[in-house]
């Protein structure tokens, strides 16, 4: 019977790689520093992923689940998220949202551009795809038409609409940090990951502490149940 | 008991009730760790309703605002993000200990006399969660939301003459809609608490006929039993332990693993995911459904595939109970079971290639496993029984 345990557990992952294999294309792994067991937001990456968002991005795409208030979540004093509000010009509740409007989108790309706010959390491979799709623009292969699209290696059927907006040296970071293409596609993708999910390193920490408590209930209990049970144990 | 309790108990023995149905209640003494699931089921029931009351307060059950009510409660209301994430695995959990419940009733042939009514009320509960696991998938209003739904109460087509006003009836409109989702939140509230009252049934059965045990056989002795509490109060509170630690695991590390990334993306009636797939408690039943090349054919097999459950118990005329004491049934219930797993691969493939064909074999041999017990209880060979444990 203990078989049947460990089968029924293992029947989660045979459903979950039929889930993935929904015309997911492989991308390489990244290092985040909010993945894994010591989860922190690098403020600085993030906050270079906001200059890429915002000065980039923000042209197309909103991000309507972000205020600048949220940048208190990886460090920033509330002077400072309001100071980089007032660069803006914007309130540090309001939503971040793109000048451009939907049916401009259309007329430009014959779609409704996305909201980014959750990206992360709504293609298969979240960040990882996020920062492959932005450095995975080429020349498509001999023959191959895109249309009015243009061509990536990781966009599922390769004709993707937007065009590489990334080019080196297309915004200067305020901390001097080199524009590299490679390095804005990094950045603004964990600025994704974070407004996708800013509790995400929280969720992380606790997490931990959670599991060491239950490890811990778990074992007393063990220990009370054959403390309790001994003399049933004997009898038979 | 005080005189207080006393006084009160006379006048409603709810105390007594207590005692004599949980804490002294007789109890096999040889109870296995399956017999955990039953408790633990209890548990994800209450921890669902609980979760699920407070994002009832957050949730906003209308077209333009769903979607943006559930990110509300993940980045707003305070501890939301970890309420929904425990609402969310909650609803996968209970399926993987409801399963495990069921099969165990199956090894042990626990759905045998005198537990019929027993094994009724489980599949009456079977039935509804998935009716409130599907309503409640479609609540976010994403896009798994929205064609999830879409494909899903569109079986109800198939039913003859009446068919598509019916479903023009459940949706309140011409397609999934505001209507629809407005209904399905308050359906979704409402069929838990219908849960309850059955599971109160299934317990009222249980108390009556009693455990059955592994080794199947009816206790006699004085000596096999022993009362519930503390012996399996403590045990389930160790399985309880046992179950928080993956539960845990998955709401604070992994919370959509088991989820469908397009869920993520608002519901578009104009724009078509690639592949439709519904949660994977579903998977098994959603191969059977498309195993079988007729609309409406494929929909009465996969009703049938857990409504023939009920008859089960006449099925299967063997006497003994435990599989344990079974050589042939012990082979067709592992059989069962990995075919069950295979149905569930099936289910989340698209349905072209060699895939329908495995799903069609995999769908004979499911309900060949039913159809064959008849038989095969009457000339199996079963191990001579023990008369006490």
């Amino acid at each position: 019977m203990k078989k049947l345990f460990i089968a029924l557990s293992l029947s989660l992952l045979v459903a979950q790689s039929g889930h993935a294999a929904g015309g997911a294309i492989d991308v390489p792994k990244g290092e985040w520093s909010f993945v894994g067991p010591k989860a922190h937001w690098d403020t600085m990456e993030i906050l270079r992923g906001y200059e890429v968002a915002t000065q980039v991005c923000l042209a197309c795409h909103g991000f309507k689940y972000f205020s600048h208030r949220n940048l208190t979540e990886i460090g920033l004093t509330e002077e400072q998220t309001k100071a980089l509000a007032a660069k803006m010009d914007m309130d540090v509740n309001a939503k971040l949202l793109s000048g451009l409007t939907e049916e401009d989108g259309k007329d430009a790309y014959g779609l409704v551009v996305p909201d980014l706010s959750v990206m992360a959390k709504a293609r298969p491979n979240g960040v990882d795809y996020l920062k492959a799709l932005l450095l995975g623009y080429e020349d498509a292969p001999e023959g191959f038409d895109v249309g009015n699209g243009h061509y990536n290696k990781y966009f599922p059927g390769h004709i993707i609409a937007m065009p590489n907006p990334l080019s080196e040296d297309i915004i200067t970071y305020m901390d001097g940090t080199p524009a590299t293409v490679e390095q804005m596609a990094h950045d603004v993708s964990a600025f994704i990951a974070f407004t996708s999910e800013p509790e995400l390193v929280k969720r992380q920490n606790l997490g931990i502490y959670v599991l060491i408590y239950l490890l811990i209930f778990t074992a007393l209990t063990y220990a009370l149940k054959n403390a309790i049970w001994r003399d049933i144990k004997k009898k038979s | 008991m005080n005189k207080y309790t006393q006084w009160f108990d006379e006048r409603l023995p709810i105390f007594s009730f207590m005692d004599k149905q949980l804490a002294n209640k007789p109890t096999p003494k040889n109870l296995n760790y399956m017999w955990n699931f039953g408790s633990l089921a209890g548990v994800c029931l209450m921890l669902q309703i609980i979760t699920g009351i407070f994002l009832a307060m957050h949730y906003k059950a209308d077209v333009n605002l769903a979607f943006d009510s559930v990110q509300h409660i993940m980045r707003n209301v305070e501890w939301g993000w970890l309420i929904r994430n425990m609402h969310m695995v909650g609803a996968s959990f209970f399926f993987i200990v409801v399963y495990i419940h069921i099969f165990r009733g199956l090894y042990y042939g626990s759905y045998k006399s005198p537990r019929e009514v027993l094994w009724w009320m489980g599949i009456i509960i079977l039935f509804l969660m998935m009716a409130t696991a599907f309503i409640g998938y479609v609540l976010p209003w994403g896009q798994m939301s929205y064609w999830g739904a879409t494909v899903i109460t569109n079986l109800l087509s198939v039913i003859p003459f009446v068919g598509e006003s019916i479903v023009v009836w459940l949706w309140g409109g011409y397609n999934v809609g505001d209507p629809t989702l407005n209904r399905f939140f308050a359906l979704h509230y409402l069929l838990p608490f219908v849960i309850v009252g059955v599971v109160f049934l299934h317990l009222w059965a249980l108390w009556t006929s009693k455990s059955n045990n592994p080794v199947g056989i009816d206790l006699k002795k004085q000596t096999d039993w022993i009362p519930f509490h503390p012996y399996y109060t403590i045990k389930d509170m160790f399985g309880l332990g046992v179950f928080l630690i993956p539960f845990t695991f998955m709401v604070f590390f992994l919370p959509d693993y088991l989820g469908h990334t397009d869920n993520y993306i608002p519901a578009d009636p104009l724009k078509t995911p690639a592949h439709i797939v519904p949660e994977w408690y579903f998977l098994p039943f959603y191969a059977i459904l498309r195993a079988i090349p007729h609309k409406l054919l494929g929909v009465v097999a996969m009703v049938a595939s857990i409504a023939i459950l009920f008859v089960l118990p006449w099925l299967d005329r063997s006497k003994v109970r435990s599989a344990n004491f079974r050589p042939i049934y012990r082979q067709m219930f592992w059989i069962f079971l990995v075919n069950v797993f295979v149905l569930g691969w099936v289910g989340a493939k698209p349905p072209e290639g060699h895939y329908v064909i495995i799903g069609q074999v995999s769908t004979t041999l499911y309900f060949l496993f039913f159809l064959s017990l008849p038989w095969v209880s009457k000339f199996e060979k079963t191990k001579p029984l023990p008369t006490s444990l």
